[in-house]
């Protein structure tokens, strides 16, 4: 797993507070919202908060959290996009 | 001098922001709620010591959010989709002067995650973020 897909779990983990969940339980491909995760709108905005507060990154609109939401992969693959670092 | 009726569709008994003192909207709001003693909540809470229930807190905070909006609520809707990190700190009796304080920490696909204070003379006594749905 790369470093960043792993801290990227590890956000998600600790953000919303899945607590007993480790980072090898999220597959990469699997849909946050709805199936998969079944995260919900409240998620959302947490991990918008946290990809901000944890990357640096910024979330501005709908249409990109919808892309950046698909999967882990999808969301690490964002992060590493539009990271400055 | 800010038109609390005007803005928030609240009415009594259920209105509980008396005065807004500062207003900023988007970024922060400062309002303030006296807990007079007739209040209708402290009647059965409880007769013998009378005491704010402290989930009204939450709901004084969430209408202080009410005015981070710039327009006007009427016609419009927001509701409280979440509370996270409530701490009620100390008792609120008849006579205390609350001061509410309310600022956004971000927002994101209509919903709107916003930090709030109580405060009554210095002494923080709740603290909470809200998770406020808007339409």
């Amino acid at each position: 797993m790369s470093d960043l897909k792993l801290r990227v779990k590890e956000m998600i983990i600790d953000r919303l507070k899945l607590e007993g969940m480790t980072p090898d339980q999220i597959e990469d491909q699997a849909p946050l919202f709805g199936e998969g995760l079944g995260l919900d709108s409240i998620d959302a905005l947490e991990l918008v908060l946290g990809i901000e507060q944890v990357f640096g990154v910024k979330i501005e609109d709908e249409a990109s959290g919808t892309k950046a939401f698909r999967s882990v992969e999808a969301l690490t693959a964002f992060i590493a996009e539009h990271r400055k670092a | 001098m800010t038109d609390i009726p005007g803005h928030l569709p609240h009415r009594p008994p259920f209105l509980l922001v008396d005065r807004i003192l500062e207003r900023e909207p988007g970024v922060r709001v400062v309002a303030e709620k006296l807990v007079a003693a007739g209040e209708p909540c402290l009647r059965g809470h409880g007769p013998d010591r009378p005491l704010l229930p402290e989930v009204l807190l939450l709901e004084m905070l969430a209408q202080a959010a009410g005015f981070l909006e710039a327009d006007s609520l009427h016609g419009r809707a927001m509701f409280l989709a979440g509370i996270q990190d409530a701490r009620f700190q100390a008792p609120v009796l008849p006579g205390d002067r609350l001061r509410l304080e309310v600022s956004p920490e971000g927002a994101f696909g209509g919903l709107m995650k916003v930090r709030g204070t109580a405060t009554c003379e210095g002494r923080e006594v709740c603290a909470a973020s809200l998770m406020v749905k808007r339409s």
